[in-house]
């Protein structure tokens, strides 16, 4: 017998608004994904690039007061990345406020698309998978839909949990390069000539972030076993990124000459590629029509993807 | 009384199988068992009620909200504790609980305090800091029970609430359970296949069997026999005993655990009774009005064809 019992207590408080139930379901997916010891160094390892093109912004900021350091700026860069067209006539242009602005978004670009984007199938390889398929296999699911929860607020809730990351390896970063890049030059003119460089920021990470989770989470939605949806994950990436390489340099061989349409067309193979080709138009790289394609293909990638989420959502509560 | 849970005529069909065939039943304020063999239509017909599935045809009513058209508002006043396990890996008893309460609305801070709350009255102590893997199956069942309690809603579905109990656990969950309709007017709903439990707490039970409805009433009004008659166990040979009631006259049979029924009104049969067993030097271990029990009530149920909604 207890000497003291309050019993059960009554509640009539105020209740939250009805519309951050997903806001609830990320910032416990967030909780639970940052409870990976792989996650938190793949996190710290995802800046080290940054602090590689803050340098490279310091020294281009730099070339514009030492004219003779602007060549130099080439050797320093990766000889593959270096030698892009684009790049080298960029680094060529005199007029200091359109030199800067193509030579920011040629950083923000390579940034993006090269060291974060390769970080990004990595960390969502970690992160995604379990993100529905757990819920599928220990029966969570009831735990939501038991409650006053819709279908879309689950899986937004699922969705911002993996953008939260990926934000915290894009857009982040590259923001915080922005204003390193604004900080160290020498120019009053900086924000004036690069204002719409954060906007870009944002439009490349919301490419990079919006298809990849959409299709992340149908492959997680789609079986009880996260190993599975990792291993379709990766597979999704490395096969396309290997068809891409290898009908390129056939294609390439054949024709005898490195065509850029080449490039353009066997994108569409590999995710990987897609999502560069779109993020240079972003970055006023390429044109629309080089990358419709692509464009074309993360678009139906993401309709196709959500659709199957959405119901592969509901597919327990009826069994 | 007005009925909390209204249903006429639900069916539900899974391709060419009927899982509810159309059920009709009302479920008054208090607490009601519904019970059922395997495969009878209970998670079909919870899943209805909570609006998980859309019933194939018929309607029904769940507190003042139309089924299948007022889910969300359903669900913000039912409490749901399933049968099985439900839970976020990863997380502790006190987190999941403060989870579940966030789902249902309850602000950041105060979701915690009331997971809390919830915990001390379900009995868990300290262990609510272990992540909800290392849980024995008993503190599974009460965190399942406090996920459902967390939000105060006015009507608790409970499935199996006290399976995988030790006795003791068992018999303070009755008493929670009890405390709750009893004192705090909570509806509530208990799937269960023990029953004594259902004994031991109903007001009301439902019994399912092939997709319908085969009774639905007041466990005090099932448990009165059909005709009046008094239950005797003895303390020697039940048989004996029997016979020597035949020869006197009256008319006695003999069930479950040597227990002798004997039919007739209860004043005068006693006296009889008693004047047998001194002449037959028979000791009465008890004389009682018979009752029917709950399993002879389920048991008819599920043997017989016509249902409760004929």
């Amino acid at each position: 017998m207890p000497i003291h019992d309050l019993g059960y207590r009554e509640w009539h408080e105020q209740l939250a608004s009805p519309w951050t139930r997903w806001v609830v379901i990320a910032k416990a997916g967030v909780g639970r994904a940052w409870q990976s010891s792989w996650l938190k160094r793949m996190m710290l390892f995802a800046w080290l690039p940054a602090i590689f093109f803050g340098a490279v912004f310091f020294l281009w900021e730099h070339s514009l007061t030492v004219k003779e350091m602007r060549g130099n700026l080439r050797f320093i860069l990766p000889q593959e990345v270096s030698t892009l067209p684009g790049l080298t006539a960029t680094l060529d242009i005199e007029d200091e406020a359109v030199a800067r602005h193509s030579v920011w978004s040629w950083l923000l670009y390579l940034f993006l698309r090269y060291s974060q984007g390769g970080l990004m199938v990595l960390m969502v390889g970690i992160i995604a998978p379990p993100l529905i398929s757990q819920d599928v296999r220990s029966r969570a699911f009831l735990l939501y839909f038991s409650r006053p929860l819709a279908r879309w607020q689950y899986a937004l809730g699922k969705l911002a949990t993996v953008w939260f990351y990926l934000i915290m390896i894009s857009a982040a970063p590259a923001l915080v390069l922005y204003v390193l890049g604004v900080l160290l030059s020498p120019s009053a003119n900086v924000v004036y000539d690069t204002w719409d460089l954060p906007l870009r920021i944002i439009a490349a990470s919301a490419v990079l972030m919006v298809p990849t989770a959409s299709l992340a989470l149908c492959m997680s939605s789609m079986t009880q076993e996260s190993r599975y949806a990792g291993f379709g994950w990766f597979a999704v990436w490395i096969l396309g990124a290997f068809t891409y390489v290898m009908m390129t340099e056939i294609e390439m061989d054949l024709m005898n000459s490195a065509s850029p349409a080449v490039l353009e067309k066997w994108s569409t193979v590999s995710l990987y590629h897609s999502l560069g080709q779109v993020q240079s138009w972003v970055f006023d790289i390429s044109t629309f029509d080089q990358v419709k394609h692509a464009a074309a293909i993360l678009a139906t990638i993401t309709v196709v993807s959500t659709v199957i989420l959405f119901r592969r959502i509901s597919a327990p509560l009826r069994a | 009384m007005t009925p909390l849970i209204e249903l006429e005529e639900i069916t539900k069909n899974y391709g060419s199988y009927r899982a509810l065939d159309r059920v009709s039943l009302q479920i008054e304020p208090g607490i009601t068992s519904l019970l059922g063999p395997n495969g009878a239509g209970k998670s079909t017909l919870i899943k209805v009620l909570l609006g998980l599935l859309r019933a194939t045809s018929g309607r029904g009513r769940l507190l003042e909200y139309q089924l299948g058209r007022h889910n969300r508002q359903i669900r913000e006043r039912v409490g749901y504790m399933p049968e099985d396990d439900c839970y976020l890996s990863g997380l502790s008893g006190v987190e999941s609980v403060q989870f579940a309460a966030q789902l249902s609305r309850l602000p950041g801070l105060e979701s915690l305090r009331r997971a809390h709350e919830i915990l001390d009255f379900c009995g868990m102590g300290q262990e609510r800091y272990r992540t909800v893997e290392t849980y024995s199956t008993g503190m599974r069942q009460k965190l399942r029970f406090a996920q459902a309690l967390v939000h105060d809603p006015p009507l608790l579905i409970l499935d199996e609430p006290t399976s995988g109990l030790d006795p003791a656990e068992r018999e303070t969950m009755l008493s929670r359970i009890k405390i709750l309709a009893r004192n705090h007017g909570k509806a509530i709903l208990l799937c269960t296949h023990i029953l004594p439990d259902v004994q031991a707490v109903s007001d009301a039970v439902i019994i399912l069997a092939k997709s319908r409805v085969r009774i639905s009433d007041r466990l005090d009004r099932l448990s009165q026999p059909t005709a009046p008659s008094l239950k005797i166990h003895v303390i020697d040979n039940p048989e004996e005993f029997a016979q020597k009631l035949e020869r006197a006259g009256l008319k006695a049979r003999i069930g479950a655990l040597g227990a002798i029924t004997v039919d007739g009104q209860h004043a005068e049969l006693a006296v009889k009774i008693w004047q047998v067993a001194n002449q037959a030097n028979i000791g009465i271990r008890s004389l009682e009005p018979s009752r029917n029990s709950l399993e002879e009530i389920f048991l008819s149920a599920v043997r017989e064809q016509p249902d409760a909604n004929s």
